[in-house]
């Protein structure tokens, strides 16, 4: 290759020197190509979509919103809203008890002294390694009929949790993930809360402060940033779950989540292929603010939440 | 929009949405607080907190008793409990009598008088409740499994507090209770017993139960500290570890149990439902193995991987270097390894085949792009933008993950245009290169540039003596000068020749073409945990020590020595924990799947097919083996993780 030419020769390797930046904004654009495809689809009309890609957006006359005044009307097949009810009815209580729940417990474990703590502590947070596949049978069983143990030899049985005829409701849904979420929630929280200063607590103790007062007053104050990280993450993933919903609610259309609607309405033979885009987008929208208002906190809590099962 | 966004129905409904949210949290917060505020009085009023205690005792104990229809009803129909009242009058009244008694009891320090008061009420209390059973949970006493029971319960309590040098006689009292209970109502049958009888089985307990309250002292102010600090724990403790045992373990092991028997948990079959899922061609299907050794896939990764191994043996006798990473032989043998996996699993099909597919696909390709863009980042310009952008998807559900690429995979029929961006790209490739006109002529004259500038790379690498690019680079030159030769000559692309011997457009079914359709799902997930990687190892590459790098830099290494020498060993850690996480998620990958093909067109993978056994076949022994095999598979990855966490914690 024209090595008597170092003109040629120096531009052609200059070319190749930029290489790498050019390959990061390729690899940039092709990541947000099918976001901005169906971004772009959910304002275009039923006939727009069927008759061109979503490039082809600027042939179009004009943009519609049409779409979204579909999936927000309350008709059977598109109904998104009650839906989103239900998300939240799921997301808020599986976020907020969970939280309050691991906060006592990682207390417990950080500064309460009882035998056996460190234990118990493994112990629990050797939970994270149940994948939640393996619960879904027996916490279906009971959500349906209860828990009733027959003693051996005896012959009786015994309820041990009655029947509250919970399956199907969006309190079903909830209380799994609040069961899920613990390990993890547990470790998460008892790594902050264990590294607070000592003084703090022997301070308030003099001072004749009990365990009760001492939670409240000072350590949930100053566990806000884990808290919110942990609160972030527990949301989205419960906001976006979809086996979990599906198992316990997936076929009483008054308790669905959103994820739920969304993939029936992708499995109806393309009957609602149109509104999809608009549905999906409608889905992410919390997810996505949450992602761009408080990016920080979301990074933080994706990565702390990387090892949930 | 039409008309006003929310009518009168989706008010309700948000109301009751909320009173059903503030419902849950409040009513657990109460409790909580209550619990926490009655055990705040054991230092500051005993008297109260055991009036309070007493209260709650007496309420919770009867209605449980009522709750479950033991207790004759108040009102007038006798079968069920219709009215809110008729459920709390007894325990309301039951919790009045246990209040004051514990109030008399905490004023009360007099030994002998604390013990007739305990056994007394608790005769009296006992009777009465025995009398006012319902007539199907009066037990027909028999004596001697009476006695029996009674007996050995109470001696072996004894026995047992004896061996931990403690006093026998309260625990032999609370034995003895607990003995007489089950003889009296467990052994027998239910429902034939007298009013005395039944007053009998229940005031011996309820005396021995008495007995043993009353031999207790009032705690001192030690005794009150004592009580504090143990109950604290055990508040704070409680409401994780009940839900954790409801929702995790009691599930966990009934599981296992589950797997064990039929397809309605009746009968043991023992391990043939894992024998099952093993022997079915649908989860497990190598009978074709020996088509490996004809897939063109194979064979190019095993001839690369040859080359890549010639090319280290040579170095290493030379260099005494052959095999590090990022030297020569590095990429050859890299992309051997991912050919000849695809080519091994695309043959080898069935569940579990698939889901191993899945481990090796995603975990591979979204750890290496995650640390490729994340180098590629590293001070470029606008980092936190192209950052954000390749995060973004993890912030979308699955569900919506897997409609985005719908989008992008959409088929039609060929007569109409492409409305999936994948299969317009490839049958606009096809349609230039087999054309005629500028378009194609200035495509072939792209393509042979392409070629151009591979070999103007190559020979980069060999003047300036690098020759460490030298593979990879000639590698990439190969595939541009077959994509150059099949874009000039043959053509390229969504195109067939038909019948007539025309030329006419044709698409891919990324969804349903098997077995390659398991790759384009595979894909979905890559686009979404690439970010992920990409950010923790961001984070890891930021953290080396710039020292490290600028001496390094001062002893003359390139920036690609730099970073294969220094900063990938510092990164190492990292990478593993991406590599485990990434396993751990994909084993268990279900939405994608479930969403974009349901398990058909041979993407089927374990846990949709759990799914659909235990819950859409009710096959719940087949779905319990299936969820047990996924949990074992994931357990030694999860382990190394729990501990590697332990230790950072």
């Amino acid at each position: 290759m024209g090595s008597n030419r170092p003109g040629v020769d120096t531009a052609i390797y200059g070319f190749l020197r930029r290489i790498p930046t050019g390959v990061l904004w390729l690899i940039v654009l092709l990541w947000s190509l099918p976001t901005l495809g169906l971004a772009v689809n959910s304002f275009r009309t039923r006939d727009n979509q069927r008759n061109a890609g979503w490039w082809n957006v600027w042939r179009d006359d004009g943009l519609t919103l049409e779409n979204y005044d579909v999936v927000f009307s309350a008709s059977a097949t598109a109904g998104l809203k009650e839906s989103l009810l239900n998300s939240f009815a799921i997301a808020i209580p599986a976020t907020v008890i969970p939280i309050a729940f691991a906060a006592f417990a990682a207390y417990a474990f950080a500064w309460i002294d009882f035998k056996g703590r460190k234990w118990l502590f493994i112990a629990t947070v050797s939970l994270l390694a149940i994948p939640l596949q393996v619960a879904l049978i027996p916490l279906l069983r009971l959500y349906n009929f209860g828990s009733h143990w027959t003693i051996p030899f005896l012959e009786k049985t015994v309820t041990l949790i009655p029947d509250f005829d919970l399956v199907n409701t969006t309190t079903a849904v909830w209380l799994t993930h609040t069961g899920f979420a613990l390990p993890f929630a547990i470790f998460l929280l008892h790594n902050y809360i264990s590294e607070l200063p000592s003084d703090l607590f022997e301070a308030a103790r003099i001072d004749g402060a009990d365990h009760f007062t001492i939670f409240w007053r000072l350590v949930l104050p100053l566990s806000i940033p884990v808290l919110a990280a942990f609160a972030i993450f527990q949301f989205l993933w419960t906001w976006n779950d979809f086996l979990i919903a599906n198992t316990m609610a997936g076929t009483n259309p008054d308790a669905i989540a959103t994820t739920i609607r969304i993939a029936n309405l992708a499995g109806d033979f393309g009957r609602n292929e149109h509104l999809l885009p608009a549905a999906a987008f409608v889905q992410a929208f919390f997810p996505l603010v949450v992602f761009f208002a408080l990016q920080r906190f979301f990074v933080r809590g994706i990565l702390a939440g990387s090892v949930k099962g | 929009m039409q008309g006003a966004i929310l009518s009168g129905d989706d008010l309700s409904k948000i109301i009751s949405t909320l009173v059903l949210i503030v419902v849950a949290v409040g009513a657990s917060a109460i409790l909580w607080i209550g619990v926490n505020l009655l055990f705040n009085q054991v230092r500051t009023s005993w008297t109260r907190f055991n009036a309070l205690a007493g209260y709650a005792v007496g309420f919770l104990l009867l209605l449980l008793l009522q709750g479950n229809r033991l207790l004759k009803p108040h009102g007038p129909d006798a079968d069920s409990i219709t009215r809110l009242g008729e459920l709390l009058w007894t325990p309301l009244l039951g919790a009045l009598i246990f209040s004051a008694l514990a109030v008399i009891l905490a004023n009360n320090d007099d030994q002998a008088q604390r013990l007739w008061i305990t056994s007394g009420s608790g005769l009296l209390l006992g009777g009465f409740i025995g009398i006012r059973l319902a007539e199907d949970a009066r037990p027909e006493l028999e004596i001697l499994p009476l006695l029996l029971s009674t007996i050995v319960i109470a001696a072996l309590s004894a026995g047992v507090a004896l061996l931990r040098s403690r006093n026998p006689v309260p625990a032999a009292l609370i034995g003895a209770a607990l003995g007489w209970l089950i003889g009296g109502f467990g052994v027998p049958e239910l429902g034939d017993g007298s009013a005395v009888e039944s007053a009998i089985a229940a005031a011996v307990p309820g005396l021995a139960f008495g007995a043993r309250i009353g031999l207790s002292k009032n705690a001192d102010v030690a005794g009150r500290a004592r009580i504090d600090a143990k109950s604290r724990g055990a508040i704070f403790l409680v409401p994780a570890l009940f839900f954790v045992t409801v929702s995790l373990i009691a599930p966990t092991l009934t599981t296992i149990w589950l797997s064990l028997k039929d397809e309605d948990s009746v009968d043991f079959v023992w391990f043939e439902n894992y024998g099952s899922v093993f022997t079915d061609v649908n989860s497990f299907d190598v009978g074709d193995w020996t088509n490996i050794f004809t897939s063109l896939l194979f064979i190019l990764g095993v001839l690369i991987g040859l080359g890549g191994l010639a090319i280290g043996l040579v170095l290493r006798k030379r260099t005494g270097d052959g095999f590090s990473a990022g030297g020569p032989a590095f990429a050859p043998l890299m992309i051997a390894m991912v050919m000849i996996v695809f080519g091994v699993l695309s043959v080898l099909r069935g569940t579990i085949m698939n889901n191993l597919w899945w481990v090796f696909t995603v975990t591979v390709f979204s750890t290496g792009l995650g640390l490729a863009i994340a180098v590629l980042a590293d001070r470029a310009k606008l980092e936190s933008v192209a950052k954000s952008i390749i995060f973004m998807p993890m912030a979308i559900s699955l569900v919506g993950a897997s409609i985005i690429w719908r989008l992008v995979y959409v088929a039609r029929d060929t007569s109409k245009s492409q409305t999936g961006l994948m299969n317009a790209v490839w049958v606009e490739l096809g349609r230039w290169s087999t054309g005629s006109g500028i378009p194609t002529v200035l495509g072939t004259v792209l393509v042979w540039v392409l070629v151009a500038l591979g070999v103007a790379s190559i020979s980069r690498s060999l003047t300036s003596r690098a020759y460490d690019k030298v593979p990879l680079r000639a590698l990439a030159t190969i595939v541009l000068l077959w994509i150059a030769y099949r874009f000039t000559f043959d053509g390229i692309g969504g195109f067939r020749t038909n019948s007539a011997g025309e030329t006419v457009s044709d698409t891919i079914f990324f969804v349903q073409d098997q077995p390659f359709n398991n790759v384009w799902l595979m894909v979905i997930l890559i686009w979404i945990q690439t970010g992920f990687a990409m950010v923790i190892m961001s984070a890891a590459i930021k953290a080396v020590p710039t020292e490290l790098i600028e001496a390094a830099k001062v002893d003359g290494a390139t920036e690609s020595q730099v970073f294969w020498r220094v900063t990938l060993p510092q990164i190492r850690t990292t990478i593993g924990v991406v590599v485990t996480t990434l396993i751990v998620l994909v084993m268990k990958v279900y939405d994608i799947v479930k969403v974009v093909t349901n398990g058909n067109f041979g993407s089927q993978v374990l846990a949709n097919d759990m799914f659909e056994e235990a819950f859409l076949f009710s096959n719940t022994g087949v779905g319990a083996a299936l969820a047990v095999i996924l949990f074992v598979s994931v357990l030694p990855v999860m382990v190394l993780n729990i501990r590697r966490m332990q230790r950072e914690a």
